[in-house]
């Protein structure tokens, strides 16, 4: 099965992939409710790129108590209806890119809009070793 | 509708902060960014006060692109009286600051009165809080994001450094340590409001109908009309490719504009710069990536950009590329404009070799270039002198004729004598000497279009200046060179209503006009659309503009034009008629 991959030598920090995942799953533009975590910000020390995406490791999935998160094929689902706000997903996530919102979650769909607007190919989807 | 239709109101003089509704005719009127600030700003300035009192107000201005998914509409409007001009004064900066103002659910903020002590701004969505910057204050501005950030987590912030602090005309602001509101002293504004900082988190979001056929359409946008071989010299090169094409065309500022090709251009043109490159950055939602950020030793620095590279290597020069990326770091963090300050340094070595007064500086001189940032910046020994600009450097010293300025802001790195139309577009500009205006090298030194005749320039220049100004009010960055009907495209999906590339041209011109009138009312006129006397008489001695000169009475005849076509008179002066036509 394929998932997200990040390349930070190529990421030039625009944060396209943000706003085309915010808005494709929330239909919203807002960097903060993407489903991944691209930061290319300067500290002390020089450029930090940094890159946390959905790798795939199921963990949310077993974790759910009310199995509101599916893997199908390679791919998650969330099922609102069944969720129970419990946040569970979300402290367990080992990457942190469950969005925790009001109601519910927001997991990575592979819907691939981040890697569809990536200009650099840092994002990319290719197969999981297992 | 992509406005938050909120802007926030700052008075630093009672303390009080206070969200007020967009004034929605204006912003129809004038989109945001430069148009919108320089609105406000025309209605709420007083004529005639002085740009380092309380009474001058500093304007950060959004567009309706900002906070979108569009391409390269990372960019802010930071506007106010400029301290070096007594002009309006407009500037633009990227990095990250314009969307995160926006998601905090501002279209603009306005800063104005002065605080007692220093502060800094803090704005976190509908909390906004003056806090003490009684232990930033004295800092550089890498120094003071350090500090915001270790005390405020993930905020987004604009900070001065010394040379704003000490009131510079060629101060400016910084954000994440490479990004300026360069020119015109905007920093020394900030400065003289005690104002040190401002930090803003922004949690919210912008919704449109049909967002996600939207992102497509946008995408596709992207592919076919930003990421293309007439844009992408951003992400393989960046402005240092420039080094080249003006050595080439004899139009690289050498020796104070002494010459215009430099014997050591390859030693900091791009290649130099390539030699040192660590990665490509952007500015938000832009794919272009122009930005290099290069490290060498322990001095980092994102640049050096062409204009650095131009004013502060080969202007003074210095053909080194280690030490001009010293000097931009130096000047970056001190927030000097690299242009300004390399034009006040180049100004001192001319004075200095000609006899005329010994700054004890000569060109070529690394080491003592060196020391200039922290000098000027702190207006210490000679740097005190430099720090005033090279128009007030000559009117006490001397040396007029080669003060390379217009209005009191120095000059950019294109030598007018090999490309007429960039003296136009200096001599015409609304803050002084600006590329920022109108660049129409591009298509005289490095295009078709003979240099060398004031046949039909004014109406290029006109045409520059109008795209640019709707352009800067969307907010879209320069190096997109998106049409006008591409622009009207996008709006109208975002406004939701049928914008028209008419209508933005016409936009366009009112911001320029009005920029103009603003200009007017502070006693501008004919008098001061002038370029420094060397670029009128004194031949170019070097490479493809040898012999050489922007003849005076070619210059006249350009302006005279340019008024016309403008529909201001022989002066000048804005005609009643175009006053009319433009709802001005």
């Amino acid at each position: 099965m394929k998932a997200l991959f990040f390349h930070a030598e190529k990421c030039i920090g625009c944060k396209l992939c943000h706003l085309a995942c915010s808005a494709q799953n929330e239909e919203e533009f807002n960097p903060r409710l993407a489903r991944l975590k691209i930061t290319s910000r300067y500290d002390r020390n020089g450029l930090v790129v940094g890159g946390q995406t959905c790798d795939l490791c199921l963990k949310c999935v077993e974790a759910c108590p009310v199995d509101a998160i599916i893997e199908k094929q390679g791919r998650l689902s969330f099922l609102e209806d069944l969720c129970t706000d419990c946040d569970i997903c979300v402290d367990i996530c080992p990457n942190q890119v469950i969005v925790n919102k009001e109601t519910g979650i927001g997991v990575c769909v592979q819907c691939h809009s981040c890697a569809n607007w990536c200009p650099t190919e840092a994002l990319i989807f290719a197969e999981v070793e297992r | 509708m992509t406005y938050t239709g909120k802007i926030l109101r700052v008075n630093l003089s009672t303390g009080k902060a206070q969200p007020e509704p967009l004034n929605e005719k204006w912003a129809r009127d004038y989109l945001g960014g430069k148009g919108l600030s320089i609105k406000y700003l025309y209605e709420e300035l007083e004529p005639g006060i002085d740009p380092l009192s309380e009474a001058n107000k500093l304007i950060l201005m959004t567009g309706p692109t900002t906070g979108t998914i569009v391409p390269n509409s990372g960019k802010l409007a930071v506007a106010a009286k400029s301290p070096a001009t007594g002009t309006i004064l407009d500037c633009s900066i990227g990095g990250y600051f314009a969307p995160e103002l926006k998601y905090a659910g501002y279209d603009a903020v306005i800063i104005e009165g002065k605080a007692k002590t220093p502060v800094y701004l803090y704005i976190e969505d509908e909390k906004v809080e003056l806090r003490s910057a009684g232990d930033l204050w004295g800092k550089g501005a890498h120094e003071t994001e350090h500090i915001i950030a270790e005390t405020l987590g993930d905020v987004i912030t604009m900070v001065i450094g010394q040379a704003g602090e000490n009131l510079l005309p060629m101060a400016c602001i910084s954000s994440e340590l490479y990004r300026q509101a360069g020119r015109g002293g905007i920093g020394a504004v900030m400065g003289s409001k005690n104002l040190k900082a401002i930090a803003v988190r922004g949690t919210g979001g912008i919704k449109i109908p049909n967002i996600r056929k939207f992102s497509a359409a946008l995408n596709k946008i992207k592919r076919e009309d930003t990421m293309t071989d007439d844009n992408m010299w951003t992400y393989s090169d960046g402005t240092p490719m420039l080094v080249d094409l003006c050595h080439d065309s004899g139009i690289l500022p050498t020796r104070n504009f002494q010459e215009g090709t430099f014997e050591d251009y390859k030693k900091i043109n791009s290649d130099a710069v390539k030699g040192v490159l660590k990665a490509k950055k952007a500015c938000f939602a832009c794919p272009l990536g122009c930005s290099n950020y290069v490290e060498k030793g322990d001095t980092r620095v994102e640049g050096p950009e062409y204009e650095t590279l131009a004013l502060c290597g080969s202007n003074c020069a210095i053909g080194d590329i280690e030490a001009i990326i010293e000097f931009n770091r130096l000047c970056d963090d001190y927030c000097l404009d690299t242009i300004s300050a390399g034009n006040s340094v180049a100004f001192a070595m001319e004075l200095t070799e000609k006899g005329i007064y010994d700054f004890g500086i000569h060109f070529g001189e690394v080491d003592k270039y060196l020391e200039m940032p922290g000098l000027i910046a702190r207006k210490e020994g000679v740097g005190a002198e430099l720090a005033a600009g090279v128009r007030a450097m000559a009117e006490k010293y001397g040396g007029m004729d080669f003060a390379m300025q217009v209005k009191g802001l120095e000059m950019p790195g294109y030598e007018p004598r090999g490309s007429w139309a960039m003296g136009l577009a200096y001599g015409t500009a609304d803050r002084g000497a600006c590329h920022m205006r109108a660049w129409p090298t591009a298509v005289e030194a490095f295009g078709d279009i003979d240099p060398y005749t004031s046949e039909g320039k004014a109406k290029l220049v006109i045409g520059m200046q109008d795209d640019n100004s709707v352009k800067f009010s969307a907010i879209f960055c320069d190096f997109w060179a998106l049409s006008t009907e591409r622009m009207a495209e996008i709006l109208s999906l975002l406004l939701e209503r049928e914008v028209t590339a008419t209508e933005l041209t016409t936009i366009g011109e009112r911001t320029y006009n009005l920029a103009r009138l603003f200009n007017e009312r502070e006693g501008f006129n004919r008098k001061d659309d002038y370029l420094p006397e060397r670029i009128f008489s004194e031949k170019l001695p070097t490479g493809t503009t040898a012999g050489k000169l922007l003849p005076r009475e070619e210059y006249e005849k350009m302006l005279t034009d340019y008024y016309q076509l403008r529909g201001w008179d022989e002066n000048g002066i804005i005609t009643e008629a175009k006053k009319k036509e433009l709802h001005l």
